[in-house]
């Protein structure tokens, strides 16, 4: 029998925990047998660089919560302000990031 | 144990120096967006330590996101580990990509295990660009004081979140949840080695709608990936050969 209130965990446990370590330890099993220097690692590590900007782009244009209620040009405004911010501050990230976060309060405040 | 015994005192600052590079920003970064996991946890009537337990254990931003949204939507919990583990594909080529920085003669598996836990997009991006400049045998206790002070963090934020659930304005919990999406821009920018890779990225971003609008909010990732992946590398080999 499952004691009253543990219900969560177990829940949490299955329908989350499980589903998403298995993959990582998929990767640790899998990657055991790639050598760093074949063409499989180097494609594998471009797969991975894709599938970054597709969450990056996941979010911009399928927002959740209160990113939600941000008009769609602050949004996609913001990321392109901290790429310009990053690349125009001397490559640093936390310029970046304060330009984009400017740009999404500005289209949230003036539109 | 294999090669000569490590240095404690250099073990030490090897952790130190995760942390400190972990708080300087990116821990703060993933923290603000695993902020909004608290509310979420909170709206399906979970308690506090569920939250929190989420961020630890889970620690994958979207993962939860799916988790509590498939609970508040009353979908079945088969349903919803199935869309949750669809969502977390991205980590098998992330931790493909990371382990080699980390491998060392003589690990054991669960130490990768433990290892592969901490992967996430931003430990992925920031340790692939940073771990190269520590010295291989110091890479295992950077990394761990690395991805410890983000989880850390990140579930402080969560369980501040679950408890705050409500009481911050519109503009603030949007600037909030914009940060990582932010952050990971800007790690990703960073973290480009040269025209193929900034062709990968380009492709990630502009399939995506595309892949969704094809084939849906489950395996648009994956597709956007494999393809743009594909793409990308296929490119960087062309311009080898040309160069070479």
């Amino acid at each position: 029998m499952i004691p009253p209130g543990f219900e969560p965990y177990l829940i949490l446990f299955f329908a989350a925990v499980l589903p998403t370590a298995f993959w990582r330890v998929a990767g640790v099993v899998v990657g055991r047998r790639i050598s760093e220097t074949s063409a499989v690692f180097e494609w594998v590590r471009f797969v991975a660089t894709a599938l970054l900007a597709g969450v990056v782009a996941k979010l911009l244009f399928d927002p959740t919560g209160a990113l939600a209620l941000v008009p769609w040009y602050g949004r996609f405004g913001g990321a392109a302000a901290a790429l310009a911010g990053f690349f125009l501050g001397g490559r640093r990230q936390i310029v970046g990031v304060l330009a984009g976060e400017a740009v999404l309060l500005l289209s949230y405040f003036v539109r | 144990m294999h090669g000569p015994p490590l240095d404690r005192s250099a073990v030490f600052r090897a952790v130190m120096h995760g942390v400190r590079d972990a708080m300087s920003l990116p821990a703060p970064m993933v923290a603000a967006g695993l902020l909004s996991i608290g509310p979420l946890a909170h709206a399906v009537g979970y308690p506090l330590a569920a939250a929190v337990a989420s961020t630890l254990f889970v620690w994958a931003g979207p993962a939860q996101v799916l988790f509590f949204g498939g609970i508040a939507a009353g979908l079945s919990p088969v349903g919803i580990g199935l869309a949750v583990g669809l969502s977390s594909v991205r980590f098998l080529p992330m931790v493909i990509s990371l382990l080699p920085l980390l491998r060392r003669p003589g690990q054991s598996l669960p130490e990768l295990l433990w290892l592969s836990h901490f992967t996430t997009v931003t430990t992925w991006s920031e340790g692939l660009r940073r771990m190269p400049a520590v010295e291989p045998h110091l890479r295992v206790p950077y990394f761990l004081g690395f991805g410890h002070a983000c989880v850390l963090l990140s579930a402080f934020a969560t369980g501040v979140g679950y408890v705050m659930t409500g009481s911050s304005p519109p503009p603030v919990a949007a600037a909030l949840l914009f940060l990582s999406p932010l952050f990971f821009t800007v790690s990703v920018a960073a973290g480009a080695r040269g025209f193929a890779d900034a062709v990968a990225i380009a492709l990630g971003f502009l399939l995506q709608p595309i892949a969704l609008k094809l084939i849906g909010p489950e395996l648009d990732l994956l597709f956007v990936g494999l393809f743009g992946g594909t793409a990308a590398f296929l490119l960087d080999r062309a311009m080898r050969r040309r160069a070479a």
